[in-house]
C-alpha cells in the first residue's frame, strides 16, 4: 500500500433533501492507489457520496477535495476521475460502440484493447442498440467504460449488478489484473460483501448517511468470532465482552462477539465443550451496522 | 483455502512458509511474487504484498534487488521451531481435552498414538480425509 | 476548448441523431408532399407545411439532448460547461447544414418550376421574400429556437419536475394572454400586425433566435445545478 497521499478529502459532508438527511456529517480520505469498498444498505447513502465527489450531485453542506481542487466543473480534475452509475443512461439508439467511442475521446488513458478483451469476456453484442439490452449486458457496459478508462480514481456503482455469478467473476478478476499491472484508485461500492472481501483494502461502511467504519480490511477481519454451544456455557463465556448477535436454537446458543480471542481463551473455550466458528467479513459489517442501529434506537428511546 | 474471521495476508504469508516447511520451497529458491499469489488467490495485491513484507521482516524472506524475494537460509528451522510452539496449544490441547471426555488418559494417548504412526500413509490419509 | 469540440465529436460519433435522420424525415416529408401534389388537378401554385417536419424533430433532439445525452456525458467526466457549449454548437452545425439543404433544395425546385407540378415545397414566397440567404436564416433560426426550447423544456422536467414545467409553461401562457389584452386594450391589433409584415420572415426568425440566445442562457444557468 502506497504512504500517506489523499487524493480525495471529504470533510463535515452533508446532504439533505427536503427533511431527509442522505448523508450526514461524514468525514473521510481516500489514499491514493488503494482498492476501497464502500459497503452499506440500499439506500444508505452510498450513491449519494459518490456524486457529490464527481460533482454530479451538490452538497448541502461541507467540502470535497479532489486532488486538492473542488471537483465542480473543473475539467482538470473530472477527466481524470470515472463514475459509472448503477442505472446509467445512454444516448437513444446509441450502440456499444458509440459509447465506447465517446468514452475514449473523453478517457486520456482509454485502452482499447483491454475494452475489446472485456467485450469478448463479457459477451456483449456490440450491434444491438443499449437500449434493447439485457440488464447483465448494459451492467457490462459500464463495467467496460469503467475499467477501461484507466482513470485515475474510478468509482463503481453495484455496476455488476444484473452480471451472473461468472460475470462478476470475471469482472473482479480483471480489476484485480488490471489493478496490478496499473495500480490506482478505485472504490467499489457493494452490498455483497463477501464476494468482493478478498479485493478491497480498506472498508468503508456506511448506514443510513453516516460512516460507520473506516478501517483496514485485515484489521477487520478477525475482529468478531462465533461463539457456538450450550446456552449457560456460553453466556458465561462472553460475561463482560461485547457481544453484536446472538441467536438460540433450544439450549444451543450462537453468539457474535467482538474482540480477537487470546490463546488463553481459546483453551477456556475448547475446555467448556463451546465452538469457536468464524466470522465471514458479511457478517460482520452486518451484525456491528445492526447492533449501532439498534443501540441508536434504544439511546433515543432512554432519551425521551 | 482462504478463511474466513483472520487476516488475509497472514493467510498468504502461512501459505508461503507451508511450502517452505514440506519443502516444495527450498531455501535460496524464488518466492513466488506478490502479484503471483495475488493472481493465484484472486486477492488484492497489496495484501499479498503486505503478507511477503511480513516474512521478509521475520527473516523467512530475503530481498535480491532488481530481482525479487527468495527463501531465506535457515528460514525452515525458524518456521518449524515456531510451529513447534504453536503445536502445543493448537493441537495437544484440544486432543488432551477430547481425550478427558472419553476416558483415556495420557498413557492410553501414548499407545494410540504409537499405534496410529505404524500404520501405512496411504490409509492415514484416507482416514484423514473425513 | 478542445474538450468542448471533443463534446461535438462525441455527438456525432452516432451520425443517427444529427444527421441522418432529419436528412431521412425531409426525404420522406418531401416524397409525401410530391405525391400529394401530383394527386392535386390542378396548375395553379401548390404549397404545403411538409417542409417543417425536420425542424419539429430538432425539438425532439434538443429534448433528448437532455434526457439522455447529458446524463452520459456526466459519466464521462465532461463538465456542464462543456457539453452545454458542445451540444449547442453541434446543433448550430447540423441546423446549418440543414438550412443549406433547404437552400440548394429551393433553387432545384425553382429550376424545375415547381418540380413539373407547380408544387413547391422549399421554395415558400413569404420565406425567400428577402431572398435565399434570409431564407437560409429562417430555416437555421427556427430550428435552432425549436431545439433550444425542446432542451429547455426537459431540464425544466429535470430540475423542477412535471409540475414546475407546467408552471413556467403555464406562466408564458398568461403572459401571452396578458400581452394579447394590453394590445387589444390600447386598440393596436392592426399595428401589431403592420409590425409584423414588415418584420417579413428574416425579421421574425432573427427575434426567435434572439429568444433562442435568452432561452439558452436561462438553460445553462438552471443546467449548472442539475444533476444527470
Amino acid at each position: 500500500m502506497t504512504t500517506g497521499t489523499h487524493v480525495i478529502e471529504v470533510k463535515n459532508l452533508t446532504k439533505r433533501y427536503r427533511d431527509v438527511v442522505a448523508v450526514g456529517d461524514v468525514s473521510f480520505t481516500i489514499e491514493k492507489d488503494t482498492i476501497y469498498g464502500l459497503l452499506g444498505r440500499n439506500g444508505a447513502g452510498k450513491t449519494t457520496v459518490m456524486s457529490i465527489l464527481t460533482a454530479q450531485n451538490f452538497a448541502t453542506s461541507g467540502d470535497v477535495r479532489v486532488f486538492g481542487l473542488q471537483p465542480y466543473e473543473n475539467a482538470k480534475v473530472l477527466s481524470r476521475m470515472c463514475f459509472v452509475r448503477e442505472s446509467q443512461k445512454y444516448p437513444d439508439d446509441a450502440k456499444p460502440g458509440h459509447a465506447f467511442a465517446a468514452a475514449r475521446i473523453f478517457f486520456p488513458h482509454w485502452d482499447q484493447e483491454l475494452a475489446d478483451r472485456l467485450i469478448a469476456d463479457f459477451q456483449l453484442p456490440m450491434k444491438r442498440r443499449i437500449k434493447k439490452l439485457s440488464r447483465g449486458q448494459l451492467s457490462a457496459v459500464g463495467v467496460i467504460i469503467g475499467l477501461a478508462s484507466r482513470a485515475e480514481i474510478t468509482f463503481f456503482d453495484e455496476p455488476y449488478l444484473g452480471l451472473d455469478a461468472v460475470a462478476r467473476q470475471i469482472f473482479y478478476d480483471r480489476l484485480l489484473e488490471d489493478y496490478t499491472e496499473h495500480p490506482r484508485t478505485v472504490i467499489l461500492s457493494s452490498h455483497l460483501i463477501d464476494e468482493v472481501a478478498n479485493l478491497i483494502e480498506r472498508v468503508l461502511v456506511i448506514d443510513r448517511g453516516r460512516i460507520v467504519m473506516d478501517e483496514a480490511t485485515d484489521a477487520v477481519r478477525d475482529r468478531a468470532a462465533n461463539i457456538v454451544g450450550d446456552a449457560s456455557a456460553v453466556d458465561a463465556f462472553v460475561q463482560g465482552r461485547q457481544v453484536i448477535h446472538r441467536e438460540s436454537l433450544g439450549n444451543v446458543a450462537s453468539v457474535t462477539v467482538l474482540g480477537a480471542l487470546t490463546l488463553a481463551d481459546r483453551e477456556r473455550l475448547a475446555a467448556a465443550g463451546l465452538d469457536v466458528a468464524p466470522v465471514s467479513l458479511q457478517q460482520l459489517i452486518v451484525r456491528t451496522t445492526q447492533h449501532a442501529a439498534d443501540q441508536s434506537a434504544l439511546d433515543e428511546g432512554a432519551l425521551r | 483455502m482462504i478463511e474466513e474471521g483472520r487476516a488475509l495476508f497472514l493467510q498468504i504469508a502461512e501459505s508461503v512458509e507451508d511450502a517452505i516447511i514440506d519443502g516444495s520451497l527450498a531455501e535460496e529458491a524464488q518466492a513466488p511474487s506478490t502479484n503471483e499469489l495475488a493472481a493465484f488467490y484472486r486477492i488484492n495485491p497489496a495484501t499479498a504484498a503486505k503478507g511477503v513484507a511480513m516474512l521478509a521482516d521475520k527473516g523467512v524472506l530475503y530481498k535480491r534487488r532488481g530481482i525479487g524475494m527468495f527463501v531465506a537460509p535457515g528460514a525452515r528451522e525458524l518456521l518449524l521451531g515456531e510451529r513447534r510452539t504453536a503445536f502445543a496449544v493448537r493441537f495437544v490441547d484440544p486432543l488432551l481435552v477430547e481425550a478427558r471426555k472419553l476416558g483415556l488418559t495420557p498413557e492410553d494417548l501414548e499407545l494410540l498414538i504409537r499405534d496410529r504412526a505404524s500404520v501405512p500413509a496411504a490409509s492415514t490419509t484416507e482416514g484423514n480425509a473425513r | 476548448m478542445s474538450r468542448t469540440v471533443n463534446v461535438i465529436r462525441m455527438q456525432l460519433i452516432n451520425r443517427q441523431t444529427f444527421i441522418w435522420l432529419p436528412l431521412i424525415i425531409l426525404g420522406a416529408s418531401f416524397l409525401m408532399s410530391l405525391a400529394i401534389y401530383a394527386m392535386i388537378p390542378t396548375d395553379a401554385p401548390k404549397y404545403g407545411g411538409g417542409a417543417q417536419a425536420p425542424l419539429w424533430y430538432f425539438f425532439a433532439v434538443g429534448i433528448q439532448a437532455m434526457t439522455l445525452s447529458f446524463p452520459f456525458s456526466q459519466a464521462l467526466s465532461i463538465t456542464r460547461r462543456e457539453f452545454y457549449l458542445g451540444t449547442l454548437l453541434t446543433a448550430v452545425l447540423t441546423s446549418v447544414i440543414l438550412a443549406a439543404v433547404y437552400v440548394v433544395g429551393g433553387f432545384i425546385e425553382q429550376a424545375t418550376n415547381g418540380w413539373g407540378l407547380n408544387g413547391w415545397f422549399f421554395r415558400l414566397p413569404w420565406i425567400w421574400e428577402q431572398g435565399p440567404a434570409a431564407a437560409a436564416v429562417v430555416y437555421f433560426g427556427v430550428a435552432m429556437l425549436l431545439f433550444v426550447i425542446g432542451f429547455g423544456c426537459a431540464l425544466l422536467y429535470k430540475r423542477f419536475g412535471p409540475l414546475g414545467l407546467t408552471i413556467v409553461l403555464v406562466g408564458i401562457g398568461v403572459l401571452l394572454v396578458g400581452a394579447m389584452y394590453l394590445v387589444g386594450r390600447a386598440d393596436a391589433w392592426g399595428q401589431l400586425f403592420g409590425w409584423i409584415a414588415t418584420q417579413g420572415a428574416l425579421g421574425l426568425s432573427l427575434w426567435g433566435m434572439v429568444l433562442a440566445a435568452v432561452i439558452a442562457l436561462g438553460s445553462f444557468l438552471t443546467l449548472r445545478r442539475a444533476t444527470p
